[in-house]
């Protein structure tokens, strides 16, 4: 039955989030042939009208990612509170299947959703501003470097990506169902759902940020005592928590879910 | 066999209010049942109870003999009292959802009955009256061979005209060995159809007794029975 959750789920997503994301491909290649133009020898600097045309399609790029960024992480959001909580759980919940099934139906098809937007996001902007200005490339480059050392150290550059691409999904999976844990802890309202939702969310978030400056502090300490300044072991912390995280927040997903699930 | 339903001291509150009281009620099978009440007696949180959408404060419910869960979701067709499907779906879609996740949905029956309706199976569900969308829950749940029916207010807020359709589509359509579980309070349209009654009055169960039971026994409708007992 997962897969026949999932294949709903995609396909009730698919329909707006689709040409979202269809959006920023489009903008991203007017944005590129808006830069190129900008670039080439015979562009004409004093001209005004050009210019504001030129600064209009370049705004409109940014901010079409910025809005299909945010507006399809606030859309994933509504679907499971309401396909979950609302009306249309009386459906989710009276199907024939388990509820872990539901869940990570959900968790996965928006993770997913959002780790596509980020990734032609990325793509969009090495390709729009990346290839038309060199220096960019290199200070990117260089910058990417020094975070990398920090992190990871001087270990080979194949461990170096596959980690880094592990720790960015963990650390998305964890907080998709940081939502869908906090959503689901409102529910134990019996009157304001949503305004304790976000009570615990705060919560959540508040208790993330005392663990990572606790671990911050400690791990300053031993790096400054050693004298390489590095970071040290940061992506084993985001790793190591971010699975922690998951495993903490499905398991509250799914307890309210199985066990207190109170639909009004 | 076992009886469909069965609640043993089924208590429910919200909060510290009380909305079922220590019910114990066995419904059995083969029956067209009406759950009767005023609105906020307890009738929809019985309903939910049964389904799993809510868990019992105190008691048990059982449905086959078994705590609601996927083997009894798998046995019971469930009509709630609002709009549950995705209004930018096609219709034909929604029967295709169905006959993914249930094994006893019949997709033949659901085209027939929404080609006797006139229901043109691509429309999507938001271009649909109110009237109309609820006549496709109504086929769509009528559509499973299940063996417990429960529909929660199905006549609630329809023309005349529907109500008829309604209630010769849940007629016509049951499995004869399937129990029907009508919750309503406009009891003049569903008398016709009942063999049982079930009265709720503020979370406690007052009567149950066989419909032609009461007319005989009190000398008048279920209807005017029913006005008695809940006058206020």
């Amino acid at each position: 039955m997962l897969g026949r959750l999932m294949k709903y789920e995609w396909k009730a997503t698919w329909k707006l989030l689709a040409p979202a994301n269809l959006l920023i491909v489009v903008t991203s290649f007017f944005a590129w042939l808006t830069w190129r133009c900008m670039r080439y020898d015979g562009y004409d600097m004093s001209n005004a009208a050009v210019n504001l045309a030129a600064g209009i399609l370049l705004v409109t790029y940014f901010l079409s990612m910025f809005v299909v960024i945010v507006g399809s992480a606030i859309y994933l959001i509504w679907r499971f509170y309401t396909s979950t909580y609302g009306d249309q759980g009386y459906l989710l919940h009276t199907l024939p299947v388990d509820k872990h099934h539901i869940i990570i139906a959900k968790v996965l098809v928006s993770t997913a959703w959002i780790l596509l937007s980020i990734f032609l996001m990325y793509l969009s902007l090495f390709l729009v501003v990346g290839s038309t200005m060199e220096e960019f490339g290199t200070v990117f480059q260089e910058i990417l470097k020094i975070v990398v050392t920090q992190s990871y150290g001087d270990t080979g550059s194949a461990f170096v990506v596959v980690m880094g691409i592990i720790t960015m999904i963990v650390g998305m999976l964890a907080r998709v169902l940081k939502v869908t844990a906090a959503i689901s802890l409102g529910q134990l309202s019996s009157n304001h759902k949503l305004l304790t939702a976000f009570g615990f969310y705060y919560a959540i978030y508040i208790v993330q940020q005392i663990i990572g400056a606790i671990y911050g502090v400690v791990v300053s300490y031993f790096t400054y005592r050693a004298g390489d300044g590095a970071l040290g072991m940061m992506w084993e912390f985001n790793l190591i928590t971010g699975l922690v995280y998951m495993v903490v927040f499905y398991a509250l997903t799914w307890y309210v879910m199985e066990k207190r699930l109170n639909l009004d | 066999m076992a009886p469909i339903v069965q609640c043993m001291g089924l208590t429910k509150t919200y909060g510290g209010k009380l909305a079922l009281n220590r019910i114990c009620l066995n419904l059995e099978r083969g029956r067209i049942i009406g759950l009767l009440g005023p609105n906020g007696s307890g009738k929809t949180t019985l309903i939910k109870l049964m389904n799993g959408l809510l868990k019992p404060t105190a008691g048990e419910i059982l449905i086959g003999g078994q705590r609601p869960g996927i083997d009894t979701k798998l046995h019971i067709s469930y009509l709630p009292e609002r709009t549950y499907l995705q209004p930018n779906m096609k219709v034909m879609e929604i029967v295709n959802y169905f006959q993914d996740f249930y094994p006893d949905f019949q997709a033949d029956r659901a085209y027939d009955m929404l080609a006797r309706l006139q229901i043109q199976p691509y429309e999507r569900l938001k271009n649909l009256s109110k009237g109309t969308k609820e006549k496709v829950q109504l086929i769509l749940v009528m559509s499973r061979n299940a063996d417990l029916y429960v529909l929660d207010e199905p006549i609630a807020g329809v023309d005349p005209a529907a109500r008829d359709f309604i209630l010769r589509t849940i007629v016509a359509n049951y499995n004869r060995n399937a129990t029907v579980l009508l919750s309503t309070h406009l009891i003049a349209d569903v008398e016709g159809i009942l063999d049982e009654v079930v009265f709720i009055r503020q979370g406690n169960i007052v009567l149950q007794a066989g419909a032609e039971q009461i007319r005989r026994n009190e000398g008048k409708s279920v209807d005017r029975f029913f006005r008695e007992v809940f006058a206020c």
